[in-house]
């Protein structure tokens, strides 16, 4: 009896903590749809209109029908897509070997990779910008998908490691008995089998593509090239008090494609990011 | 690519594909070209008198000293030390506290467990200019901000979240806490679960109390993990840029400057680039050290 009573006692808490928990999370996002729906005499009313009264989607045709922004959002998906797909075709024959080969200097060579997850790209940016004027990279989608790819490719290779890890052994071993080279080995057997985890290291790729903000910043100068991150910046320093709503539809508009991709793989990404991550 | 034909495919294979450094080439190359390449390279020129336009620069000791000596780098550090602890603390805390209460909802199957992390994982993927873009709107001192239109509809006093230089840097922190909570939750969920159910059962059978429990078990139980987490959180919060750049930008005057704001502004705005590298240097530094911390708590490599 007693103990029943500290238990409901324990999930009224319970509920009053997630409820603040949601509010704290939900919250912001909930602000920046009210805003974006709102006209613009409404956006003066603050919380008092949370829900607007006079609705509209006027804010997002504007956006969307701007002169820049449909381009911002097609070279966001551009360098986002090719970024993952540069990211797998650089990591995965390296996950395989740290998987399959025992060489000297392995996790010498694995916690080397690490290494580069916990540099700050700031600080390869600062040579990189002299750096690639010299190599004539600056402003083109080329040079910024490379430097994309090597901040996604450690993190990649150590989840996708995670991956061919967990595909036995034995079956490469007994294709080769049957005669499969390496290659067909890696290439019929291993990358079929890691379907999952190719999936999930990709879009956490372009996740994170579509997220950068500081490569682009620096090294694309041209409105045309610019992807969402920049022109999202770009956009807040064109506004002002009096289109805070075109603002937060441009926003929203930004945000939305990342948070559909996540949560429609939400359980496969979080697998990854276990695995990988806190296991080691 | 495809499977290669036979007489090309054996021989390529048994010189090429069976020792691990071909299918290590295109890491090396990438991360070579793009990442260690830079890397040296901000190395070399924090001892140089480069500038972001000019080409020639002579080798001297002068920037460093330059940068060090700078009246600006203790408020750059301070600065940062807050966001940066500030953001343990609360990251740390939400995500054991949600963790808990995860674990505990799922039990006793209550309404909205899933709700809750799911809601906070969305805002952990909201790309870090959009959050810093949402919070200013929440921040903001004009009407529609929202959480100061709140306070006066409640009659409170609104608070000069960011036009305030004491009050700035907590702002930031708690946009960064939102942003940040939900990869502690999930290393911390990960951790709770990983806890052996024998330890609880021992102790149920001891009386133990719920407290007791928490303070015996689980707090014990977790440090590592709380520690590997509190390091990682560390990183991340000193590579924050974007969120940053598009709340404040650093303001109110340099209330918010952290050291990669403070690093950029050297560089992109002053045009210092040796100045900039030398503080580039420290941030490496500063990481580096972190990373070997964090690899040593990784489980060694077992025979596989």
């Amino acid at each position: 009896m007693n103990s029943r009573a500290i238990s409901r006692l324990g999930d009224v808490f319970s509920y009053v903590f997630m409820l603040i928990m949601f509010v704290f999370f939900a919250g912001p996002l909930f602000w920046l749809l009210s805003l974006a729906l709102r006209t613009k005499r409404e956006i003066y009313l603050g919380v008092s209109r949370l829900i607007p009264k006079y609705p509209t989607i006027d804010n997002f045709i504007s956006v969307l029908t701007n002169n820049f922004f449909p381009t911002y959002l097609w070279n966001g998906l551009l360098l986002a897509v090719l970024s993952g797909i540069g990211v797998l075709i650089v990591a995965l024959p390296a996950a395989y070997a740290f998987s399959r080969f025992n060489f000297r200097g392995k996790s010498a060579w694995m916690m080397g990779l690490l290494a580069f997850q916990m540099i700050s790209p700031l600080v390869i940016m600062v040579p990189l910008y002299r750096y690639f004027a010299w190599l004539g990279l600056l402003d083109t989608h080329f040079g910024a998908i490379m430097v994309y790819i090597a901040l996604g490719v450690p993190l990649a290779a150590w989840l996708l490691k995670g991956t061919v890890d967990s595909i036995p052994r034995s079956l490469d071993e007994a294709a080769m008995i049957d005669g499969c080279s390496r290659f067909a080995v890696f290439w019929r057997i291993v990358l079929p089998l890691s379907g999952p985890g190719v999936a999930s290291v990709f879009i956490i790729t372009v996740i994170a593509g579509w997220s950068q903000f500081l490569v682009p910043f620096l090294l694309l100068t041209k409105t045309k090239l610019m992807p969402i991150g920049v022109g999202i910046f770009q956009f807040q320093g064109m506004q002002n008090d009096s289109s805070m709503q075109l603002l937060a539809a441009a926003c929203l508009i930004s945000v939305v494609p990342a948070i559909i991709a996540f949560l429609l793989l939400q359980r496969m990404i979080l697998g990854a990011m276990t695995a990988g991550a806190v296991k080691g | 690519m495809d499977v290669p034909r036979k007489g090309f495919g054996t021989r390529f294979n048994r010189r090429f594909a069976g020792a691990p450094l071909p299918w290590m080439l295109p890491v090396i190359l990438v991360i070579g070209l793009f990442y260690l390449y830079p890397v040296f390279d901000v190395i070399r020129l924090s001892f140089t008198d480069a500038t972001l336009i000019g080409n020639e620069h002579t080798y001297t000791f002068a920037s460093i000293i330059h940068a060090f000596g700078s009246p600006d780098l203790g408020g750059i550090l301070l600065t940062t030390i807050i966001f940066v602890g500030g953001s343990i603390v609360g990251q740390q805390l939400l995500g054991i506290i949600i963790a808990l209460i995860v674990i505990r909802g799922e039990k006793r199957r209550l309404f909205g467990t899933t709700i809750l992390r799911t809601t906070a994982l969305v805002a952990w993927v909201v790309p870090g200019i959009a959050g810093g873009i949402v919070w200013q709107m929440l921040f903001s001192e004009a009407p529609f901000g929202g959480l100061n239109s709140l306070l006066r509809m409640v009659h409170l006093q609104p608070v000069e979240w960011l036009s305030n230089p004491n009050i700035a840097p907590w702002s930031v922190v708690i946009s960064n806490v939102w942003r940040g909570t939900a990869f502690s939750m999930v290393v911390m969920y990960a951790g709770l679960k990983g806890i052996d159910p024998t330890l609880y059962e021992a102790a149920d059978i001891d009386g133990a109390s719920a407290t007791q429990r928490l303070r015996f078990i689980t707090l014990p139980q977790m440090r590592t993990v709380i520690l590997v987490n509190m390091i990682l959180i560390t990183i991340q919060t000193m590579n924050t840029f974007d969120s940053i750049i598009s709340l404040t930008g650093g303001g109110p005057g340099r209330a918010t400057e952290v050291i990669s704001l403070y690093t950029f502004n050297i560089v992109f705005r002053n045009y210092d680039l040796s100045g900039g590298s030398v503080i580039s240097v420290l941030m490496l530094f500063m990481s580096l050290t972190l990373a070997f911390i964090y690899a040593m708590f990784l489980p060694r490599e077992s025979k596989s």
